[in-house]
């Protein structure tokens, strides 16, 4: 339904991107989350599809029609798209009530409408209060329920929960995508934190100084990762360079690129079993203690230096450690 | 690293001139138009510049040229210390320190800007004149009174300095107030004495804002006449005057006109030279109150009494002066014709601000909507016109329009149609000059209320399917008001104080406030001209306090 093709923007002319080459497409009822970080171009692609930025080159075809390319632009508010900003963007002077009303009035039975989308939300008794009345997260569920009335067929969120705190997150980000799974609308959800990607999106997009990195379902994204920087988005991750490798005693292809995640590093591997193919001895610089587990900063023979978890709170000085060779990454950089 | 252009056609010429097509629409057509047409009058001053000077231009060039320029430079240099040293003290002391009537004084030191310059003239002229008050006063104490001769380019400088330099401590004290606090206390941690602190840091930090002030007064001390002309002493815009109504010149005025443009363009880039090699003052704006010092009794009444002197000399004193004269004149000058004068000069004051701020709307929003990015810089030259002296666009607007009307009755005149002049020496040749000069007095407010707003207030309803014109009316107008509304204001003031611009292009039969004060003053009748100049302190006093506590409430 959303098709975007080499898609580019530059704030400069040209003298560096915040988009470039972009292409990728979603299909009806996709929820697909961009995750980079900021600066990554998420809200320059996001601006780019509402109308609200014009494309450098490139073209976005929502619907089978065209919205922008080099020589169309159809003005963001022909779009019918629903986008929810981060900031909420509620119309200060107007009331709960108003606002929701506000991007349907030509519809004929809107009062009922409007009503309804309060109801969805979850806050049918406060349409006569005005936006500054209510807290942050009855602000998002407005702006959701405003965003959704005029029925749109692709329905944007940027950033919606990074205004709040990490509890208050978790909770409102299940009950947005609750309330948006009851609609069955396309969904295209910009964050920049993967907890929220890997917990309500079935695909995930990952942009990196303005260009698509990879766009995979959630679980191979963590299996098998593109790139170091998608491997270390989700979860800390070490590169496996020739010290490392000269401690473990693993030569591998000096053409990829490998690396292995901190959590499948195994302390004290229990009797040298078949688990770890690969196996060294490290000091122990430091122990930090988090709660029930521990954080150990090791010193290989080489002289590297490595991060690893462990539960066991017996160390010793020197501890010995692995991993299996088919917990590492292999990327072509 | 990242490789900038890896396609290489996005900017190629064609790519540009294919998003040029995509891009453009109505509202770049509209604001350029706008801009053009607020731009006109210098536009044809450089025009007519291509027609020659006149006859007296060689006589002008050798006697007089020489005298409008040291003159000019003369009151350029003291004004410019007078106005650093009464501005930037007061506006240190009042945000620095606590003393008592810190608050009063505070609102106080804005009030010399509600008199207009050619006003504060006319009252020291008669406090220091011969027979004048300080005269009496002296000998009624039986003293032997000194004269000081203030009718001269010094006494000028002086007067000047005293009714403009709040435009200094207005944008001092802002910087005082809410960028310096942090730095400050930087400076205290460190072991800085406080003088110290100010010389080393504080002024050298606060130099772009001074400077930005220094600047508006320097172009009204350029573009002032009543006092200059009162005071005889030879600047451009006496020049000016004199080439158009003496000598009947325009080819002369208009020579003149654009060595005053060349003079203010300077100015200008002297004051973009002096910001661009201090970057570090657009630091965001740091929200903790400066933190004002209590110091001993003796030096608190050092302090009330620095920054009552400006108060005194600039406010109390002439407003003194004037209520005096008023008093002795009230009889003879109040009549139904004053009255109608001043409800002429509030009617076409009001008329003016809305068009005025209507002008200022459709350039703010129109390059708003522009989706070519050049427009917003396009926008910004339209609001140049505050840096004109109204004397110079006045020229530059009754030469094209005298054209104008003259073809029109040529045209008509074929038709038999006897019109007359429709436009040059009525009323809307009046309004179109003021929108030019002071569109940038509407522009400024409205554009920072209106940056206020979150741009993605607007956009949210563009998503929503509304159009540029009904998310206008309906969300940004609503959000913006005060803004608009304070613009109203200014405009309005600015439009009662206004003289030279008014005295070339008013209809003959109809005169402002300030017209009658100086037509007063011209006759050798500068008591009668004191209950006029009361009226414009008064309509002006009211919204500058009115103001001031909004932007001390914000």
């Amino acid at each position: 339904m959303l098709k975007i093709d080499s898609l580019s923007k530059s704030f400069d002319k040209g003298k560096s991107y915040a988009l470039e080459n972009v292409t990728f497409d979603l299909k009806v009822g996709d929820v697909c989350a961009i995750v980079g970080e900021s600066g990554s171009g998420k809200t320059t692609l996001v601006r780019l599809i509402a109308g609200l930025e014009r494309p450098d080159s490139g073209s976005i075809l929502l619907d089978g029609r065209t919205i922008a390319s080099m020589n169309k632009f159809v003005q963001p508010e022909k779009r019918k798209i629903g986008l929810v900003f981060q900031e909420y963007a509620l119309f200060p002077h107007l009331t709960i009530l108003d606002n929701v009303l506000y991007g349907i009035s030509k519809l004929k039975n809107k009062k009922n409408r409007a009503q309804e989308m309060l109801d969805l939300v979850g806050l049918s008794e406060m349409g006569k209060r005005y936006p500054h009345q209510l807290s942050g997260g009855q602000q998002q569920r407005v702006a959701l329920a405003r965003a959704l009335a005029p029925e749109p067929s692709l329905l944007i969120l940027d950033e919606p929960f990074s205004n709040l705190d990490s509890m208050l997150r978790t909770q409102l980000r299940n009950e947005v995508f609750d309330i948006i799974k009851k609609t069955d609308v396309t969904v295209l959800f910009v964050t920049h934190d993967t907890q929220d990607a890997l917990s309500v999106a079935d695909e995930i997009l990952i942009l990196q100084h303005g260009k698509v990195v990879q766009k995979d379902a959630a679980a191979n994204l963590y299996v098998k990762p593109n790139t170091l920087y998608v491997a270390s988005l989700f979860g800390n991750t070490v590169r496996i360079n020739k010290n490392i490798q000269s401690a473990f005693h693993c030569p591998l292809n000096e053409e990829c690129c490998h690396a292995i995640r901190n959590e499948k590093i195994k302390v004290n591997p229990a009797a040298m079993d078949s688990d770890c193919d690969y196996i060294t001895n490290a000091q122990v610089m430091k122990k930090i203690v988090l709660g029930d587990s521990i954080q150990l900063l090791l010193k290989l023979d080489s002289g590297e230096q490595l991060t690893v978890m462990t539960q066991d709170t017996n160390i010793a000085d020197t501890i010995t450690i692995g991993f299996n060779s088919k917990d590492i990454l292999q990327f072509n950089e | 690293m990242k490789q900038a252009g890896s396609n290489s056609e996005t900017f190629s010429l064609k790519s540009r001139i294919k998003r040029f097509l995509r891009d453009n629409n109505r509202w770049s057509v509209f604001t350029l138009a706008i801009v053009l047409f607020l731009a006109l009058p210098i536009i044809f001053i450089g025009v007519e510049l291509f027609a020659g000077p006149g006859e007296t231009w060689s006589h002008i060039v050798k006697y007089l040229l020489p005298e409008y320029i040291l003159n000019s430079l003369f009151l350029v240099f003291f004004c410019s210390v007078l106005v650093l040293v009464f501005g930037v003290s007061s506006a240190w002391f009042v945000s620095r320190f606590e003393f008592p009537m810190r608050r009063q004084l505070e609102w106080l030191l804005i009030l010399p800007l509600a008199i207009p310059s050619y006003i504060v003239g006319y009252a020291y002229a008669g406090i220091f004149d011969y027979g004048g008050t300080l005269d009496l006063l002296f000998r009624q104490w039986n003293i032997e009174f000194i004269r000081v001769d203030i009718m001269n380019r010094a006494g000028l400088a002086f007067v000047l300095s005293i009714s403009l330099f709040p435009y200094v401590y207005v944008s001092a004290r802002a910087f005082f107030l809410n960028q310096a606090n942090n730095l400050l206390e930087a400076s205290k941690m460190l072991g800085v004495s406080e003088r110290k602190t100010f010389f080393k840091l504080m002024l050298p930090l606060a130099r772009p804002a001074i400077v930005a002030g220094l600047v508006l007064v320097l172009m009204e001390v350029l573009n002032d006449y009543g006092a200059a002309k009162y005071y005889g002493v030879n600047t451009f815009t006496t020049g000016i005057f004199r080439s158009w109504f003496s000598l009947e010149e325009p080819e002369t005025a208009v020579y003149l006109s654009a060595l005053l443009i060349i003079i203010i363009f300077a100015l200008i880039l002297f004051e973009k030279w002096q910001v661009r090699k201090i970057k570090f003052s657009s630091s965001k704006s740091n929200s903790t109150q400066i933190q004002r010092k209590e110091s001993s009794g003796v030096q608190k009444g050092l302090i009330f009494i620095m920054v009552f002197i400006p108060v005194f000399l600039g406010f109390v004193l002439p407003v003194a002066q004037l209520l005096y004269w008023a008093f002795l004149t009230a009889t003879t000058v109040f009549d139904l014709q004053f009255l109608f004068v001043s409800l002429q000069s509030f009617g076409i004051a009001i008329i003016s601000a809305f068009i005025t701020v209507f002008f200022a709307l459709l350039l703010i929003y129109f390059s708003k909507w522009s989706a070519l990015r050049f427009i917003k810089n396009v926008a910004r030259v339209g609001v140049l016109g505050y840096a004109i002296p109204g004397a110079v666009i006045a020229i530059g607007i009754m030469i094209p329009t005298i054209a104008l009307d003259k073809w029109i009755i040529d045209v008509l005149g074929q038709f038999g149609v006897d019109s007359g002049l429709i436009i040059n020496g009525t009323l809307i040749a009046l309004f179109y000059a003021y929108a030019v000069r002071f569109l940038a007095v509407a522009y400024n407010p409205i554009e920072s209320t209106s940056l206020k707003v979150s741009s993605s207030i607007p956009d949210s309803s563009k998503v929503l399917g509304v159009g540029n014109l009904k998310t206008f009316f309906k969300i940004e107008f609503p959000l913006i008001k005060t803004g608009v509304f304070s613009a109203v204001i200014l405009v309005f003031i600015d439009v009662m104080k206004e003289l030279p611009l008014t005295l070339i292009l008013k209809p003959y039969d109809i005169d402002t406030l300030a017209v009658k004060a100086y037509e007063y003053a011209s006759d050798e009748m500068v008591m009668e001209a004191s209950i006029p100049s009361l009226f414009i302190i008064f309509t002006a006093m009211v919204p500058v306090i009115f103001l001031n506590k909004l932007l001390i409430k914000k």
